[in-house]
């Protein structure tokens, strides 16, 4: 492939900055439906033993229908009900996309938190909300944060998809790209998403490193030693604590 | 403090028949090698040679003249199958590069419009674009065969009730008092020079403020009102229950792309002439209305492709 | 699209169809089942060596788990317009596709669930001698297991979703039943068979694995009942 000149719009309704934009959108909603749905789902299913497998099936049965055939499928709906082109249709197929990643995380977070942790939260006279918010979701939240970030990912690659069916965002530049044998812009559409969630991802990267201050004091070598206890002479990453290891 | 323990006497068992069912369709999954394609039974009257591999791509039009020429061959005794392809020249050009590929139904204009990129050659005359593709074939080791006299080119397309409306029936109208209709087309519609770039140098209307670029459910969008004119392919089987008017290109706009094969060389040196013949005797049976009646059997009465293709084959004393 | 109970072409499963294009299914079966199965296996391995480097070099930790995401971010086509023209048609490309876009879920969840372990945890263990590589397949794996094999979950059922994008190279699986269907003005019936089938075999393939965390991690099981 010849390295195409990027000459891209910039500005307009069919430039780089309103398609991003429309991209950023539609991965915005999104991401705020999904986790409203799934989180939530998520923290009440994993206090009972039974719902856990009837959310679980209807979670993962979302997702087994291609994306593609889930817009395709509602698209004629759309017209139907007076609700435009191709917009309404991907949100439902992309929530559906987003919503197994986010469920999943937060049921395996919240179920893994030691029971000892909860006993001793309500020994304390927490009500179940407390405990709640000061234990279970602090202890998942590494796992409810993987979650999105692996939910957005998915989300804002496959929003392209909705430019198929007439919505103008950066899937423009590849449905194009393609039509028009436009390599340049096939680069321009795949570079853009891929700049886009880079940015996305930094910025939730801060946010966790925000949110779990505690995560940031990792071990800091997974180290090989070849000898005994005599070689575990020095802590390993955490700062001030006194070495544990026998002289 | 005790340790997990993952394998305790009690749970080993468990856990290896767990493995085991995992080994088990693993195993099941890799012995079978499946590639789709339906292959047919051969008779031993012809040359030995490479089996023929067509390739289909995913729109319902190359499925069924797949499966016709399938049939055509099969029935005069080659070794024959139909391989799926995406829609996308890049991949079909690629298959036939390693061999996966070496037969395929192609569109005289738009064929030769992706083998001269950037230019964009393609006109009316179809021995013009079928002899210019075929020249630049010839390092792909491509061979192009007769062009049959089906063409499936843009159509456009209004629904009845506003081409009524509006008085619309032919492209110099719409020119005339539509340039302010909007446009639903493919993605490709405002390069494509059958598309808005012609409708300006042709027919002097420029429809590109109100251009609605859709690559699928152009039809139902039409439907819905989404916009006044969509841009078709004039193969496609009218939807049932609906009313379209195809407006006349009077001014001779669109490209001649007839429908023609090309093959391997490969092919051509393994089984010689005869090949040849038949494959141009199935092409010449094609017509622009027998492919869209085909079409319609296969896409509105839901009939299988292997089906449409016999029928066809049988009318046309192909069978 | 008109949907009518009966058997013929407008009902939501028109049993004719189903019985004249068997082989078809069956066929379509094994492509999918096929390709999930092979996808996982390969896709975990690469996925624990990732892992395995990215915390070991913590430098390159957040630029495997970058490029593992911006791998899912290419495009399937233009993934597909690179590797048919080296590799030609059939599974073995699809595979290639496919494992590359299930390494971000794999990635990120195995470094999440490792990289949960406590390091109190961790010190002790090694406190009371264990050296680092039982250390590892006795302390720190099992602990990490649940988030692991939520993360192989995640992508098993991400992966039968996937599969579709094969047909690209002929090998659609489920996926090309709903397209056809979908590209012959919605018939209903290889899209409804399609998509059941699709949706069933993704229940048992996360049943199966639910299955099998359950089995490798009894301590977890403990059902926390509201009051």
């Amino acid at each position: 492939m010849s390295v195409a000149v990027l000459a891209v719009e910039l500005g307009g309704s069919r430039g780089l900055i309103s398609r991003t934009a429309a991209h950023l959108q539609l991965t915005l909603l999104v991401m705020a439906i999904a986790v409203l749905i799934a989180i939530p789902l998520a923290v009440v299913v994993s206090h009972s033993r039974r719902s856990g497998a009837v959310a679980s099936g209807l979670v993962t049965a979302g997702r087994a229908v291609p994306t593609y055939a889930v817009i395709a499928l509602l698209f004629p709906v759309a017209i139907l009900w007076g609700l435009g082109l191709g917009f309404w249709p991907s949100v439902v197929a992309l929530v559906l996309l987003a919503i197994p990643p986010l469920y999943t995380n937060t049921a395996t977070g919240i179920r893994g938190v030691e029971p000892s942790l909860v006993e001793s939260a309500r020994g304390m006279g927490m009500t179940s909300r407390g405990v709640l918010r000061s234990v279970e979701l602090p202890v998942a939240l590494p796992l409810i944060l993987a979650g999105i970030r692996t939910a957005t990912v998915q989300v804002m690659a496959t929003a392209t998809l909705a430019s198929v069916f007439g919505y103008q965002a950066l899937g423009s530049y590849l449905t194009e790209g393609l039509a028009q044998r436009d390599d340049a812009k096939l680069l321009t559409g795949t570079l853009a998403v891929g700049l886009l969630w880079l940015v996305a991802e930094v910025i939730l990267g801060l946010l966790q490193r925000r949110l779990t201050p505690w995560a940031a004091e990792r071990p800091r070598r997974w180290r090989r030693r070849s000898s005994g206890p005599r070689a575990h002479s020095s802590p390993s990453g955490i700062p001030g604590a006194p070495s544990l290891s026998r002289p | 403090m005790t340790r997990p323990e993952i394998l305790t006497r009690r749970r080993r068992p468990l856990v290896a028949m767990a493995v085991a069912v995992a080994f088990i369709l693993l195993a099941a999954a890799c012995g079978s090698d499946s590639s789709s394609s339906s292959t047919a039974t051969t008779k031993a009257t012809v040359p030995s040679g490479p089996g023929v591999a067509i390739g289909a791509q995913d729109f319902p039009e190359s499925l069924v003249l797949s499966e016709v020429y399938n049939q055509a061959f099969a029935t005069a005794g080659y070794s024959s199958g139909v391989q799926e392809v995406g829609g996308f020249r890049d991949l079909l050009y690629g298959a036939f590069g390693t061999g996966d590929v070496n037969f395929a139904l192609e569109y005289a204009g738009s064929m030769l419009n992706y083998l001269a990129k950037p230019e964009k050659p393609a006109g009316s005359d179809v021995n013009a674009n079928v002899s210019q593709a075929t020249v630049l074939l010839t390092s792909k080791k491509i061979v192009v065969a007769k062009p049959s006299s089906a063409v499936n080119t843009n159509a456009f397309v209004m629904t009845k009730a506003r081409s009524e409306e509006l008085g619309i029936t032919t492209l110099s109208d719409l020119a005339a008092k539509g340039a302010s209709l909007k446009l639903g087309a493919p993605s490709d519609c405002e390069t494509n020079p059958f598309c808005l770039p012609g409708l300006k140098s042709v027919y002097g209307v420029d429809l590109s403020a109100n251009l609605v670029a859709l690559d699928d459910g152009r039809a139902d969008a039409l439907v819905g009102n989404q916009f006044d004119v969509a841009v078709l392919f004039s193969t496609d089987p009218p939807l049932a229950g609906n009313d379209f008017v195809v407006l006349t290109d009077d001014k001779k706009l669109l490209p001649a792309d007839n429908i023609v094969p090309v093959m391997a060389q490969a092919l051509v040196d393994a089984y010689g002439q005869p090949f040849v013949d038949l494959v141009n005797k199935v092409s010449a049976a094609l017509t622009t209305a027998t492919v869209t009646e085909m079409n319609k059997a296969y896409v509105v009465d839901k009939e299988d492709a292997s089906t449409v293709a016999s029928n066809f084959l049988k009318a046309n004393g192909l069978a | 699209m008109k949907v009518v109970l009966g058997n013929d072409a407008n009902s939501l499963i028109w049993w004719n169809w189903v019985g004249r294009n068997t082989d078809v299914i069956v066929e379509r079966t094994v492509q999918h089942l096929q390709l999930t199965l092979l996808t996982m296996a390969i896709g975990i391995v690469i996925a624990s060596a990732l892992t395995a480097i990215a915390l070991r070099f913590r430098v390159v930790t957040t630029p495997i788990l970058w490029g593992t995401g911006l791998l899912y971010t290419v495009p399937s086509i233009a993934l597909f317009g690179f590797l048919v023209p080296r590799l030609g048609l059939g599974y073995r490309t699809a595979l290639v596709a496919l494992v590359g876009y299930t390494l971000v879920v794999l990635v990120r969840n195995m470094v999440a669930g490792l990289e949960g372990v406590s390091p109190l945890v961790r010190e002790s263990a090694t406190a009371m001698g264990m050296r680092s590589a039982p250390r590892f397949w006795k302390v720190d794996l099992p602990l990490a297991l649940p988030t692991v094999m939520a993360g192989i979950r995640i992508a098993t059922v991400g992966t039968v979703g996937l599969v579709t994008i094969s047909a690209l190279v002929g090998e659609g699986g489920y996926g090309a039943l709903i397209n056809q269907g979908l590209a012959r003005n919605n018939f209903a019936t290889p899209i409804v068979v399609g998509a059941s089938l699709s949706i069933l075999m993704a229940l048992v393939l996360d049943l199966m694995l639910w299955g099998l965390q359950q089995v490798l991690t009894p301590w977890n099981r403990t059902i926390r009942e509201r009051a």
